[in-house]
């Protein structure tokens, strides 16, 4: 089986909107915590296994100024990262 | 005022039973306002549970009364877990079986069960808590431990325990291999307070714990903690002392009321589902779970606002701390005891006064820091 290109967050994972845009997610199976930037909440909130990473970065262009060339790494370092902690995942197409 | 506030609290401290087994000499319930007719039942906490999943707080404790005395407690965990929240249980550790201790492991989402152990005997927490129930203590404990379910202890320092100290940290960290402790002492609140010639620490007990407290920290580094109590104090006042001889600045919001930072982060619920500051502020009702909504209370509530600006107000607006050398590096201590020595919570608690700990004969421990 392969899995959709489109990265979807863990559901059991919550998001906790803070000060300033900034948030936290919480993993409440380990209680591990980590802070999350006003970009990162704007990826975190499309990773709903509808947007591939590709269109999670035009949004990104269309909504923000001066976004610069390095974001498309940035943006895949950060999905890696949360692949990697279990927050997010790809499912398996059907 | 700019106040930086969250949308919700992270935490939320819950009496989901106003019932105990006990009675502890030293409860800090019953003869309070906490004192209420009724629990809520089952489904009306499940349904709060869900204001709390979808506002994101984070953690709950479970606290009473005697939380393992509600028979639905495996539903009232499942309905955390369901919501996505981790779980602290407050507990005398007597009510509980095997079959929960299972239940609680099997969550994944338990942060500890507290359990309360004040002697390494059981005349020494027999005294206090009643007769039988330091052997049920430690049934509840190595049920927990069995299962694998992080466990922590509060020691409550009174007059029956005090000299027992020593051998209570050996029994604890030595004898059970427990990582840490913690400790308070009995607070003029609830049943203490008919009482509290009998059981709260007089000054010179207090001396005394600092001064056994600060040696048994030093044979048990980083394994015997205080958020209140005699090791506290001992801590916080050698501190002040320090900078007051060494003519420092105060340390930022030092010399105004602000002792207590919970109202930036946690609510609190009666077991009558009315919601308050603090589970020792219980008298201060800012309304009702699942017909007043948590979100609004929480960032609008007159009365939390109040509470939330107590850190603006000097200590010299206070007859109380005129004249005081250590007023710009105090506190004020916890509003709960200030309001039931006062009357008033945006007042310096008595209890926590250096200076009036000082005027009568009280001693903090003789060391360097």
């Amino acid at each position: 089986m392969t899995t959709t290109d489109r990265p979807i967050a863990n559901p059991l994972v919550v998001l906790r909107e803070e000060f300033d845009d900034w948030a936290v997610l919480f993993d409440p199976d380990t209680g591990h915590a980590f802070g999350l930037n006003p970009i990162s909440v704007f990826v975190w909130q499309r990773l709903d296994g509808k947007h591939t990473i590709q269109e999670i970065l035009s949004e990104m262009k269309d909504t923000y100024r001066d976004v610069p060339l390095e974001a498309e790494n940035h943006l895949r370092e950060f999905i890696d990262n949360l692949l990697e902690h279990g927050l997010a995942g790809y499912q398996y197409q059907t | 005022m700019n106040m930086r506030l969250m949308r919700s609290p992270s935490a939320v401290e819950v009496a989901i039973t106003g019932k105990c087994n006990l009675r502890c000499l030293y409860c800090s319930h019953f003869s309070s306002a906490a004192d209420v007719p009724e629990d809520l039942p089952t489904s009306e906490w499940l349904t709060f549970f869900e204001e709390l999943g979808r506002l994101a707080v984070l953690r709950i404790t479970l606290e009473g009364g005697e939380p393992f005395i509600r028979p639905d407690l495996p539903e009232l965990l499942e309905g955390i877990v369901k919501n996505r929240l981790r779980f602290t249980i407050l507990s005398n550790g007597t009510l509980i079986t095997d079959e929960l201790a299972a239940f609680i492991a099997a969550t994944r989402r338990c942060d500890s069960v507290q359990v309360s152990i004040d002697g390494s005997k059981a005349a020494t927490h027999d005294a206090c808590r009643g007769q039988g129930n330091f052997y049920k203590a430690m049934q509840g404990l190595e049920k927990l431990k069995k299962h694998g379910v992080p466990v922590t202890i509060r020691v409550t320092i009174n007059r029956n325990n005090l000299e027992d100290l020593p051998e209570i940290s050996r029994f604890l960290l030595e004898e059970l291999r427990l990582p840490r402790f913690s400790t308070n002492s009995a607070d003029v609140m609830g049943v203490c307070r008919s009482q509290a010639d009998k059981i709260q620490l007089s000054v010179a007990d207090r001396s005394r714990a600092m001064v056994l407290l600060w040696e048994l920290e030093q044979k048990y580094p980083g394994r015997i903690t205080a958020l209140a109590g005699p090791l506290f104090e001992a801590h916080d006042w050698l501190d002040i002392t320090q900078a007051q001889r060494e003519n420092r600045e105060p340390k930022n919001g030092r010399g105004h009321l602000t002792g207590c930072g919970g109202v930036f982060n946690k609510l609190a619920v009666r077991s009558d589902g009315v919601m308050v500051p603090c589970v020792h502020l219980c008298h201060m009702e800012l309304g009702h779970i699942n017909r007043d909504d948590l979100g609004e209370v929480w960032r609008n509530h007159p009365e939390l606002t109040r509470l939330r600006e107590r850190g603006e107000i000097p200590l010299s607006d206070f007859a109380f701390c005129a004249d005081c050398q250590y007023m710009p590096f105090c506190t004020g201590g916890c509003p709960a005891v200030a309001y039931t020595r006062t009357g008033q919570e945006n007042h310096p608690n008595p209890d926590y006064c250096l200076k009036l700990f000082l005027d009568k004969g009280g001693r903090l421990p003789d060391v360097h820091i």
